[in-house]
């Protein structure tokens, strides 16, 4: 009994299992909301963690995919009638490619310049967007109709449903690549690139090539939870979804769980989504919600920088040890 | 695109250059504290709008002039510089690493404050001689920018004095050049680089006071602006003050001439273009040196 309640897979089972009968068990329509924004929040974070996480390489313009991504849907949904959930998961195909190119010119940068790169990407993507009228509605931005399926519009009971089991999809297929990754050479390659990236293209690694897979993947699923996301709202606009503040979210979510860790970004995001909204509701403004947000990452910064997790499991470790230092003398 | 007449196209360079020197000053602390600690200080934008909400709320109140505020707000930020070295980042066990994630974090909990407390309208302090011009021959120039230009420079100058000819200066340019090798010649690091972040800020909060009279700003705002000042100290070279200033130089041009050659609309892609070409055509900056990334 008690093996079974240490293994981790029977506490993925019931975590699975919960977040499948959640919508059906909880009808309020902000519990639902929060757990669609939570879900996608540790997508973008356990994404963001690939390339962030094992590859060290701080990141803030993610949002710039996410933003893309929620763009080429929209667009393809208005033009064509491409239905969201199924043309998400080819188009962003089209955002990782343009992620290839953008880590290509931007990893040759290291450090704090990489960053600075990042942010700057978003502000490219934002003005492009608001500038390109014709194609972009510009800064009015995109509507899309009511979400449906085969010409029935969803009741506003049941809307939130489709877009629950998506999501949970979706941080599945994350995780699942994500823990495949770790668990690869690959993976291992872009530790090494973290640790010490001299030495790991000593030892034979095409440091350059694994960079900027790891950019590619993370931009994808980007991509993917962008065009939900613009179908879930039906209305995207340049400053709202091309936002360095997105970017920061994730990485604070990452650094906050362990950043480097496969469950570290989902514990993160299940700790600040609700918190978020909680915040939100509670003091209405987004201008106390960013004081807080900034606050908490400069706190997590300053006196927990490895996160949770592996804070966690280091005190796990030296209790372990202390035992069996007891049970030898 | 559009091709101005030559009387325009003089008319522009002379509003960027003075639009340039403007954004030398700004980004002159950025680099300094680069070169001194190797941070990038992301939160420099947030410190300008600071300087110009101090600026803008000393006007609403007492009607004082936004450059003789400069005498107040500019030692209020160099204490505020001073402590956030001293206190905040000296924590840091890894700076080079982490300290941009700590100084992007010092920056939105910043623009919170500031948004919460000054709200969100769009705020410019507009002294009786806002809107003078001065023409000289047949170019009309403004008479804040023509101000602001001359401030900035007078303060460039002051920091170029103190680097040239005081203890201070020396210790700082020491470290610049080699932080190990300055501590075993008895230079205190730790001491230089609070009061070198302290300096840098202090410009910070100059060049908000400029920034107050000649654009107009929200707390959001500082986001423009740190893209701003760090394309250019990554274009003239981190850590380079003679850098900095010929990149502002530039990209104060070319942004104005984009504005008229395109739209005003585009002109901030100017910044974002260089940014990129640089990091990939000559990622040390004009001059600046190769700097080795310590793991």
């Amino acid at each position: 009994m008690k093996r079974i309640l240490f293994s981790n897979r029977f506490w993925l089972v019931i975590i699975l299992i919960i977040l499948l009968v959640f919508p059906l068990a909880q009808h309020s329509q902000y519990y639902q909301h929060v757990m669609i924004m939570t879900m996608m929040a540790a997508v973008l974070s356990s994404s963001w963690n690939i390339l962030g996480g094992y590859a060290g390489y701080t990141s803030l313009g993610h949002a710039a995919f996410f933003g893309l991504g929620g763009y080429l849907v929209a667009l393809a949904h208005n033009y064509f009638g491409w239905h969201p959930f199924i043309s998400t998961w080819f188009l962003a195909i089209i955002v990782m490619g343009i992620a290839l190119l953008l880590g290509w010119i931007s990893l040759r940068t290291h450090g704090s310049a990489f960053v600075v790169v990042t942010i700057a990407m978003v502000y490219i993507f934002r003005l492009v967007a608001l500038n390109l009228p014709e194609i972009t509605n510009g800064a009015r931005g995109l509507t899309q109709p009511r979400p449906g399926w085969g010409g029935v519009q969803w009741s506003p009971e049941f809307i939130k449903i489709p877009f629950h089991y998506i999501m949970l999809l979706l941080l599945c297929l994350t995780i699942l690549v994500s823990w495949r990754i770790r668990q690869s050479k690959f993976g291992l390659g872009l530790i090494a690139i973290r640790e010490d990236e001299g030495k790991a293209e000593a030892v034979g690694i095409n440091t350059m090539l694994y960079k900027v897979l790891a950019f590619g993947i993370s931009a994808y699923f980007m991509g993917v939870a962008g065009g939900i996301y613009s179908y879930f709202f039906t209305y995207i606009d340049p400053q709202f979804i091309f936002d360095v503040f997105t970017g920061v979210t994730m990485v604070l979510i990452a650094i906050l769980g362990g950043r480097g860790t496969l469950w570290g970004p989902v514990l993160g995001a299940f700790i600040m989504e609700p918190l978020g909204n909680w915040i939100i509701g509670e003091f209405g403004g987004t201008q106390i919600h960013l004081t807080i947000f900034g606050g908490i990452l400069l706190m997590v910064m300053l006196f927990m920088p490895q996160g949770i997790l592996p804070t966690l499991s280091n005190v796990i470790n030296q209790r372990h040890k202390a035992r069996m230092a007891k049970v030898v003398a | 695109m559009t091709i101005p007449s030559s009387h325009l196209f003089i008319q522009t360079i002379i509003l960027g250059l003075l639009v340039g020197g403007v954004y030398a000053l700004m980004s002159s602390g950025l680099t300094l504290i680069f070169g001194v600690m190797r941070v990038i200080n992301v939160a420099h934008g947030a410190f300008l709008i600071l300087g110009a909400y101090l600026t803008y709320w000393l006007f609403q109140l007492t009607g004082l002039d936004p450059i003789i505020s400069i005498v107040l707000t500019a030692p209020i930020l160099f204490l505020i510089g001073w402590g956030v070295q001293r206190y905040v980042l000296t924590r840091l066990e890894n700076p080079e690493r982490s300290s941009v994630l700590v100084t992007f974090a010092l920056a939105i909990t910043m623009e919170g404050l500031m948004g919460t407390f000054w709200k969100t309208t769009i705020r410019s302090v507009k002294p009786e001689y806002a809107a003078e011009v001065i023409k000289f021959m047949t170019y009309r120039i403004p008479v804040t920018r023509l101000i602001g230009f001359g401030a900035a420079l007078l303060v460039l100058l002051i920091l170029y004095i103190i680097l040239q000819r005081t203890n201070l200066g020396r210790a700082i340019r020491a470290t610049i050049q080699d932080r190990n090798a300055a501590q075993l010649v008895g230079v205190n690091v730790q001491a230089v680089s609070a009061l070198t972040f302290g300096i840098g800020i202090a410009t910070a909060a100059v060049g908000g006071s400029l920034l107050s009279m000649i654009y107009s700003f929200n707390a959001s705002s500082q986001t423009d602006w740190i893209t701003r000042v760090l394309s250019i100290i990554v274009l003239g070279g981190m850590g380079s003050l003679p850098g900095a200033f010929i990149a502002a130089i530039i990209l104060g041009v070319m942004e104005q001439l984009t504005a008229v050659m395109v739209t005003l609309y585009w002109s901030p892609i100017v910044f974002y273009l260089f940014l990129f070409l640089t990091l990939i055509v000559r990622p040390q900056g004009l001059m600046g040196e190769i700097v080795r990334e310590k793991a």
